[in-house]
């Protein structure tokens, strides 16, 4: 069987937009019957012992409640993959009342040791449901994502408040010192004289201990 | 024969830093990691984050019924956000609420907003842990500093510092790319604020066992060429 001897297809799987490449045994499946209609599901053989294939770097591998129960096997599969593929591997298991109990080992093993993802679900209808998600997550353009964003904040404002940090600074003096001096290293490195003549003596030697003081 | 030295000396307790506001809403969380794991735990206000577990991963705690509404989204990315500002790695632990005395628990729905909330996660290569109760995820975290600690990642500067140092411990915290535990590490591994602000940024990662990305962005910070002209006029 293609199973035993190919892990996982060789070379990148291309997967069109929009569309999901599924092993085989998945026809006639909920997770088929679920997708439908959201995602275009094609299945192929070949796939070794990846179930889907979201993009050609994303594919899940799924974890039945039977799975669980049956032992290790499970384990072996999912070191086969990660040896034999650099894809992106999204376990999605199933947690029902019944593997309930084999979760947090299974979770500790996924994620913690072999360095993938796992999501739960409670049955293959909910499987189809995070599968549609993941590919239209995969469609977007990486900035849609929030958390790809960078959090655009002028670094003006907090260079303004890190000096206001130093004591005996408030509004005032920091804009002084920071008009003077132009950054937080050139004012670290302003001798008293020159702090002297922009806030005064006792708030430059103020800055002065607070920029130099030995622990 | 002899062993080496190293191999015979007890590591070092695991440490984790709690935010303060973890005292009410986590205490179970908390007193797990110290009764039953032996962790030292140390609370401070850290603000951005839940807990700290090395010196580059934080864990953001969240409850699950919290992530199934959009009426929270704006929150959450907004403090994913924050951490990734401030550190290399993150880990978001999506706890179950526990159901109150007298309440049966509430049936899960899924929502496509839960599904779509994980999935831009994960793209985003953030960690995503599952936990049904405080004390899962006290568990969680003890996992995830074990981890760390095999990677040369644990907390080992002091959780406190103390008389002048405090001021420059909140002179680092205002700075948007410095997580608490560098903030500690700054504080602790460099005689004086000038010393920190001098470094290389190949000694400010050496010191505070942070990567080389995150050091150049605080140096990059300590370099930043002000100018009053960019300043939103609202701040003076």
């Amino acid at each position: 069987m293609a199973n035993e001897t190919t892990p996982v297809r060789a070379g990148a799987v291309n997967v069109p937009f929009g569309h999901v490449i599924g092993n085989e045994k998945w026809k006639g499946s909920q997770i088929a019957q679920g997708m439908q209609g959201k995602v275009k599901l094609i299945l192929e053989d070949g796939l070794g012992i990846v179930d889907f294939h979201l993009s050609n770097r994303t594919c899940i591998l799924y974890i039945s409640e039977a799975d669980l129960v049956a032992g290790n096997a499970f384990k072996r599969r999912l070191v086969r993959f990660r040896n034999a593929s650099s894809l992106q591997g999204i376990v999605i298991v199933e947690k029902t009342q019944i593997s309930d109990q084999y979760f947090p080992a299974v979770q500790k093993f996924v994620v913690l040791e072999l360095g993938m993802a796992l999501l739960p679900v409670t049955n293959q209808e909910e499987a189809a449901q995070v599968i549609i998600q993941l590919v239209q997550e995969q469609a977007k353009d990486r900035a849609c994502n929030p958390f790809l964003k960078k959090a655009s904040q002028l670094l003006e404002t907090s260079v303004f408040q890190t000096v206001q940090q130093i004591p005996g600074v408030g509004k005032t003096k920091a804009l002084l010192l920071l008009e003077k001096f132009g950054s937080i290293h050139q004012l670290c490195n302003a001798s008293i004289q020159e702090l002297e003549q922009i806030v005064g003596r006792a708030v430059a030697q103020q800055i002065h201990t607070f920029v130099t003081q030995t622990r | 024969t002899r062993l080496p030295l190293g191999s015979l000396e007890k590591p070092a307790p695991l440490c984790i830093l709690a935010d303060s506001r973890e005292i009410s809403s986590g205490l179970n969380v908390i007193s797990a990691l110290r009764a039953v794991h032996g962790i030292k735990v140390q609370v401070c206000s850290l603000g951005s984050c839940d807990y700290i577990v090395s010196n580059r991963l934080a864990v953001e705690r969240r409850c699950q019924t919290e992530l199934l509404k959009s009426t929270h989204r704006s929150k959450v990315v907004q403090r994913v956000q924050q951490l990734k500002s401030k550190f290399d790695r993150i880990c978001v632990i999506i706890e179950k609420e526990r159901a109150r005395a007298g309440e049966a628990q509430k049936g899960f729905h899924r929502t496509k907003h839960y599904d779509g909330l994980l999935s831009a996660l994960l793209r985003a290569g953030i960690r995503v842990l599952f936990s049904s109760c405080q004390e899962e995820t006290a568990k969680l975290l003890k996992e995830l500093a074990l981890v760390e600690r095999r990677k040369n990642a644990a907390i080992l500067v002091p959780a406190e510092v103390q008389g002048p140092s405090q001021d420059a411990l909140h002179f680092y915290l205002s700075m948007p790319c410095v997580s608490y535990v560098m903030a500690l590490a700054l504080c602790h591994c460099f005689r004086s604020v000038k010393e920190a602000a001098n470094s290389s940024p190949g000694e400010l990662a050496a010191r505070t066992q942070v990567s080389q990305q995150k050091a150049e962005e605080v140096y990059h910070y300590i370099h930043y060429g002000f100018d009053k002209q960019m300043l939103p006029e609202r701040i003076t």
